[in-house]
């Protein structure tokens, strides 16, 4: 009975010692669930769920053809966090064998920190390689980087972007929100282990930006680009520029403006970053003759066979003496005039047409308004109003001088005239190609017609006999026939205010074949140096080496079999 | 007798149908979240391999190459178009 007594003893004894226990956990189990159970919630959510933003990849530029110009390639930055690196001296031999260095001597000068970027621009390969050693303390950062695979070329049509990817110059920045694509929120769950775990399948190539295809051949930009450079170099220019175009759409076909860079490179002297084709303006001098005549011939006030006096190259007006560079004894025709560029002949031309009616064939030609093309920074040109010219203004104007114009907006004239009268905006943007394969196209555009169908023909057959008989003899190319115009204008002296006689611009600008152009080029070379600074002999002959491989390349049938 | 044990049989099938859903959309997500982290890795060692091909047949690169190895332009005569 005794020992039955003791045995009840000792249960209520464990039962009083444990019960306590169990009321507690119990209370506290009723306490977590009911009083901290929305807190305890958010916690856990705030560990397991995961907010993932999906950077978009920049959408690629394409040339004509689809050849990639600029793309965006996932790169990595990779970094060491001090707090969970077990293994400091393997991990930094990993990292030595993967071309990684860390400066560092031992995990003590690491200092703690948390995020310590040890390397850039990291290619995915080397970061999977170590990866796979599983080694604490070494992150990842993913991001985009752009990539120019074509090198120099086309450096100023494609232009750059800065360290946040967005576009800071040329179609990077025209095109930046095409190209930028959308930055998207997913949601993501980690497990115990730290692994993702995803509820959706994400196709990231429905967030990319748009590609872009540009009117630009590679091919031609590159034929361009070599020939122009060589004369660069050649004449120690501070300038050169070349455009092709093509005169039935307007299109873009190359462009180049030197000095340049290279887009994958930092740009020292930002300078250089300024598209010379589009943004710069300069004296076109004789290439403008082509408004001159075009105007007088369309509005009746010459005729071909109309014959001027020279003044035997010397011409006094306004108290200022006007000198033919190519001298012309007596009188000549209009046809002989143009082919010989007379500065004479074109102010007696324009004389006939009057103020008035030559200024708005200036502005009907495009000149001192923006010709819409989709590149960023285009130039408007300088032209004094009408009503405050004097009595040079006119003269001068006639053939180029004291008139401001853009690389862009000569070829777009002479475009016009190659294109049976039509001006048209010229654009390098051809297409907006979607991520879900939709495409926005960019056609031609008509801006107006400038002259009639006949004056352009007249125009065509003037600028052939140029390039056969007159001062653009070194621009005839083998196979094909040339229609085209030289262009030597003085430049301002700085420091006189004057024209100088030290520094000149050459140019040429034509078309090929010359009745049914294919392609329209120009080329200018500012402040050429060395024995001659004439087009003729500086411009023509580049335009010649590019135009005849372009003629090639385009397999444009010979019309010329002599 | 019969019918609670149907019950009780139908509750531990539910119970089961129930966990083995549970089972199976977890490893359906870790599934998919492998694939994509694949599909990531192959679109992006895609992009790197056309980024090679067109730094390869660059004009300039190419140009370079041609005149190390003393190649010249061919003439007019040496081409021959065939129709």
């Amino acid at each position: 009975m005794r020992k039955k007594k003791n045995r009840i003893n000792r249960k209520t004894v464990l039962a009083f010692a444990t019960l306590p226990v169990f009321f507690l956990l119990f209370a506290k189990l009723i306490y977590l669930q009911i009083f901290l159970h929305g807190r305890i919630n958010r916690a856990v959510e705030k560990m397991v769920n995961r907010e993932n933003v999906e950077v978009p990849k920049r959408g690629d530029i394409l040339d004509v053809k689809g050849n990639i110009l600029a793309t965006s390639i996932k790169s990595y930055t990779v970094f060491l966090d001090a707090k969970m690196i077990e293994d400091f001296e393997t991990l930094k031999k990993v990292l030595s064998e993967n071309g990684i260095k860390i400066k560092e001597k031992n995990l003590y000068d690491l200092k703690n920190m948390s995020y310590i970027p040890i390397a850039f621009n990291v290619d995915s390969f080397t970061v999977e390689k170590i990866k796979g050693t599983k080694l604490k303390g070494v992150g990842f950062e993913a991001k985009y980087t752009r990539q120019y695979p074509q090198g120099r070329l086309l450096a100023h049509i494609l232009g750059i972007t800065g360290c946040d990817g967005s576009g800071l110059e040329g179609i990077e920045k025209i095109c930046n929100a095409s190209l930028s694509g959308e930055t998207i929120k997913t949601k993501i769950i980690r497990d115990g282990r730290g692994q993702i775990i995803r509820n959706q399948f994400l196709n990231t190539q429905e967030i990319y930006g748009c590609n872009i295809e540009l009117t630009i051949d590679r091919n031609i930009q590159f034929i361009a680009e070599q020939e122009l450079r060589k004369a660069f170099e050649i004449y120690k220019a501070t300038k050169a520029i070349c455009i092709v175009q093509d005169p039935k759409t307007g299109k873009i076909l190359a462009m180049v403006s030197l000095p340049d860079f290279d887009c994958s490179d930092k740009i020292k002297d930002i300078r250089r970053l300024r598209n010379s084709a589009v943004s710069d303006l300069y004296e076109p001098g004789s290439t403008f003759k082509i408004v001159t005549v075009a105007a007088a011939l369309e509005e009746g006030k010459a005729k071909l066979s109309d014959s001027f006096y020279l003044d035997n190259g010397k011409f006094r007006i306004a108290g200022h003496t006007i000198k033919d560079d190519h001298k012309i004894e007596g009188s000549a025709t209009l046809s002989r005039t143009f082919e010989m560029s007379s500065n004479i002949g074109m102010i007696k031309i324009a004389q006939r047409l009057g103020a008035d009616l030559f200024y708005d064939y200036i502005r009907k030609f495009g000149f001192y308004s923006l010709t819409g093309i989709d590149l960023p920074g285009e130039a408007k040109g300088l032209l004094m109003d009408v009503k405050r010219w004097n009595a040079l203004t006119l003269p001068n104007i006639s053939f180029g001088q004291g008139i401001g114009v853009s690389a862009l907006q000569i070829i777009n004239a002479f475009s016009s005239l190659a294109n049976d009268g039509i001006l048209l905006r010229p654009f390098v943007i051809q297409k907006i190609i979607k991520c879900n394969s939709e495409e926005e196209i960019f056609e031609k555009k008509e801006i107006r017609r400038v002259v009639s169908k006949d004056t352009a023909y007249i125009m065509k057959k003037l600028l052939k006999n140029v390039v056969d008989l007159g001062t653009g003899k070194s621009a005839k190319i083998q196979g094909y026939t040339v229609g085209g115009k030289t262009g030597t204008a003085q430049k301002i002296d700085p420091s006189t205010k004057t024209y100088s006689t030290k520094y000149y611009t050459a140019s040429f600008c034509g078309m090929v074949p010359a009745i049914n152009p294919e392609f329209v080029v120009l080329v200018i070379i500012d402040e050429p140096k060395g024995s001659s600074y004439y087009a003729a002999s500086v411009a023509s002959p580049v335009f010649a080496k590019i135009s005849k491989r372009i003629a090639d390349y385009l397999c444009i049938e010979k019309d010329d079999i002599k | 007798m019969r019918k609670p044990f149907f019950l009780g049989v139908s509750l531990i099938i539910t119970i089961f149908v129930y966990l083995w859903q549970q089972n199976m959309s977890m490893r359906l997500a870790y599934k998919v979240s492998s694939l994509q982290s694949d599909y990531d890795k192959l679109n992006s060692e895609n992009d790197i391999l056309r980024l090679k091909i067109n730094s390869n047949l660059a004009l300039e690169k190419m140009d370079k190459i041609a005149k190390e190895n003393n190649l010249l332009r061919p003439g007019e005569k040496h081409i021959i178009y065939i129709d």
